[in-house]
């Protein structure tokens, strides 16, 4: 299932972090020994990586409501021909594509419905990576956003068994089982909540860290304080959290989703959740004024991924093929035949926040951490640019900078109380 | 600000840039469309610059385009006192000889890559006898790295003509050389910014590319006046790359830079690479004359190790 991703990434990937995220891979052993190489961990932490997508297929078992996919369907799916030339290019281009690590990500629709196609091209990346002494072959990741329903299945479990040391797994599960079943829901309208919340424990067996996404929409607000909290119940321990960027909202859905975060604020430091759980929605980077030239990255990393569809066209980023946008063309930006179009490429990688940005933004005393989506941007932008930044989003940043600050406020205070006491008890038993 | 309205008599009006004409049935502006046009352009205080096509104007028309000052841009098959840009495809029909006539008007010559590179000698020799003579290379977005290097050797032919004729006293003026020397900061084509185009359907346009590419792709009409979405992209300041840049005598066009990119801020690597040929065989010439002949002494362009301003904003990320 496509995560709901474009939403407000509450965890922020402009340029500038977008190449910090760390990411640890393992080198099997087993294809290697011949070779004289040996199992050892190499970190990307630090290191640029690419990031691959491959759209396998544009139909998943859900239709959730708020799902970007407009155009889900059950006919296009990715051929092994087009995916192994894909790969072909890729590898074969490393001119191009000269980052140190690579993730290739496999998305839908459902990814987990085309497993058997995924486990081909996982092989045939590997061995491809191997024969040509590819400097990805130590630094290469597969990564997963799914519904999480065939999680369990024989065929899924062989797959992430296989490349256990190599994967990184998300099941976007959306909290309660009401907050879950509002928007996430089989074709024939029945909620998906059971069939997701049953494959948890294994997931969180094989992926301890493992985090989920939740996205916010309209009326998913007055659910989020106890959905977060159901969430840390489940034991998953990092909640990536998200406003939907579409133009969603209602005239009080600030007000209300501010007190939303206000309750959970309270929730998460009364019971101390802050110590062990996270929540992207509170985060100390956001809500500071942005200085015009040293702070002038683009948000969201589109032109630096590269997305491939059935077709065997590229994409800038996957929110830019034709099934996920509603008004705009697909942005095409080369193909498996032609390679990259590298002068279409150029507006995406030229692009900074204040050219794009309306004055309101520039001058905003809390644009930190107010996120974009560059393909909802193309997508409701008045002509077919992706230099006009759409701004819907504006009012729910706001809200979520007050709590935000209120959370930080309360936070501090409480652990300064404790740091004192603690001093208090230090100097009491000095001065005995 | 807009300061020109350019207006297309009819369909098949001469195409004086990197556009192709490909209309071929007349269509000629309503009257009522003109003299809409002039009023609005009197009231916006522009200058209307007139493209006409190849053959003769009723009456009718003559008179009212002669209610207004003007510029009159035309296929050099109409060619007449009143013309102020002269347009050719052939460079044949380039004067050969400098005669008074010809020396009052701007030569526009739109050629294709592989016909100048084939005859940019024997072209060289027509610069003489113009006044001002502007090059548009119809194909730029084909150009590969072979061409960038064969543009090199045309651009620096031209210079050595150049030379020859400044020594001589003589200064014709011809736009990919002498333009970066006498210009100190850029100076684009500014379509949607300080032009606007009136179609023969009586709609506005960004420029005459846009119509004759797409008609749907209109930017107001008569009634409401021009209203441009997003009119920030075509500004200079929103142009990443253009706004970096010192090749002052591109015309950053931003047709071309839609064609290939996809947006009208953001040109491709071909239009920077030819521009900043034309920058550099500019930049020679001017060291060139200061050398030997000691013009232009207040004048500097600065050596710089890129042809395309993408490489700076790439170097920046690195
Ligand atoms: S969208 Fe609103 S909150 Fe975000 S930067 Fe712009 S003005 Fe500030
Ligand atoms: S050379 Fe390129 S960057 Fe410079 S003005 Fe021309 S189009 Fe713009």
């Amino acid at each position: 299932m496509p995560a709901p991703a474009h939403v407000a990434a509450a965890a922020p990937a402009p340029a500038a972090e977008f190449v910090a995220v760390a990411v640890v891979v393992v080198i099997r052993a087993a294809p290697l020994a011949g070779r004289g190489l040996t199992c050892k961990t190499v970190s990307m932490a630090n290191s640029t990586f690419k990031n691959i997508t491959f759209i396998v297929t544009k139909d998943c078992q859900l239709a959730c409501k708020y799902c970007y996919l407009v155009g889900k369907n059950t006919k296009e799916k990715m051929s092994w021909a087009v995916a192994r030339q894909a790969i072909d290019y890729i590898i074969g281009h490393s001119e191009i594509f000269n980052e140190e690590a690579v993730v290739f990500d496999f998305i839908g629709g459902e990814p987990f419905l085309e497993i058997d196609l995924i486990d081909q091209i996982c092989d045939y990346i590997k061995r491809s990576l191997f024969e040509k002494e590819h400097p990805w072959f130590n630094s290469y990741r597969f990564s997963f956003s799914t519904n999480g329903i065939n999680y369990h299945e024989k065929t899924v479990q062989n797959f992430v068994q296989k490349n256990r040391t190599h994967l990184s797994v998300g099941i976007t599960i959306d909290g309660t089982r009401a907050k879950h079943n509002l928007n996430r829901v089989y074709k024939s309208g029945k909620g998906s909540y059971a069939d997701v919340v049953k494959n948890i424990p294994l997931w969180l067996k094989q992926f301890p860290d493992g985090a989920t996404k939740v996205t916010i929409s309209s009326p998913d607000i007055p659910y989020i304080k106890e959905s977060v909290i159901h969430l840390y119940s489940l034991e998953i321990k990092e909640v990536n959290i998200n406003c939907v960027f579409e133009d969603v909202w209602e005239e009080k859905d600030d007000s209300l989703f501010e007190e939303q975060l206000i309750l959970l604020a309270d929730e998460i430091i009364d019971r101390e959740y802050y110590k062990e759980y996270k929540c992207s929605f509170f985060s100390e980077n956001i809500g500071k004024p942005l200085d015009r030239r040293l702070q002038n990255q683009n948000w969201c990393g589109s032109g630096m991924m590269l997305a491939i569809d059935a077709a065997g066209n590229f994409y800038p980023c996957t929110r830019f093929a034709q099934y996920s946008l509603r008004e705009k063309e697909a942005r095409i930006v080369g193909n498996i035949r032609e390679g990259i179009n590298a002068n279409r490429l150029r507006p995406f990688l030229t692009l900074d926040r204040c050219t794009q940005s309306p004055v309101e933004c520039i001058d905003c005393e809390v644009a930190g951490g107010c996120a974009w989506c560059q393909g909802e941007n193309y997508d409701a932008a008045g002509t077919p640019t992706i230099y006009q930044r759409a701004t819907a989003i504006c009012k729910m940043h706001k809200a979520r900078v007050r709590a935000n600050n209120y959370y930080w406020n309360k936070l501090f205070r409480k652990i300064e109380k404790e740091e004192w006491k603690a001093n208090k008890k230090v100097e009491k038993c000095c001065n005995i | 600000m807009l300061q020109y309205l350019i207006i297309l008599l009819d369909d098949t009006s001469v195409s004086y840039c990197h556009y192709e004409n490909t209309k071929t049935e007349r269509r000629l502006i309503s009257l009522d469309d003109l003299k809409t046009g002039i009023f609005f352009a009197m009231k916006q205080n522009l200058m209307i610059q007139f493209v006409y096509p190849d053959y003769e104007l009723p009456e009718e028309y003559g008179q009212v385009i002669q209610s207004i000052d003007n510029h009159k841009i035309a296929p050099c098959s109409i060619l007449s006192d009143e013309t102020n840009v002269c347009v050719t495809c052939e460079w044949e029909k380039l004067p050969q000889e400098a005669d008074t006539f010809s020396k009052e008007f701007v030569w526009v010559l739109r050629i294709s890559k592989n016909n100048l590179f084939s005859n940019y000698e024997k072209l060289s020799l027509r610069i003489k006898a113009i006044k001002r003579l502007n090059l548009v290379i119809t194909d730029v977005d084909t150009f590969r790295e072979e061409d960038f290097s064969i543009y090199k050797k045309v651009l620096s032919h031209f210079q050595t003509v150049l030379k020859e004729q400044y020594s001589q006293d003589l200064y014709p003026q011809f736009n990919l050389l002498s333009d970066r020397i006498l210009l100190d900061s850029m100076n684009n084509c500014n379509a949607g910014v300080e032009n606007i185009t009136l179609a023969p359907n009586g709609r506005f346009y960004i420029c005459p590319a846009f119509y004759q590419e797409n008609e749907m792709d209109s930017v107001g009409n008569l009634t409401i006046g021009p209203d441009i979405t997003n009119r920030v992209l075509y500004r200079l300041d929103h142009a990443p790359l253009c706004r970096i840049c010192d090749a002052y005598q591109c015309k950053r066009c931003v047709w071309l830079s839609r064609k290939t990119t996809l947006e009208v801020n953001t040109p491709s690597h071909e239009q920077c690479v030819v521009a900043h040929l034309e920058r550099n065989a500019g930049r020679e010439l001017l060291l060139e004359l200061q050398q030997s002949e000691n013009r232009f002494s207040g004048k500097s362009i600065e050596e710089i190790d890129y042809l395309d301003p993408f490489d700076i904003r790439k170097r920046e990320r690195e």
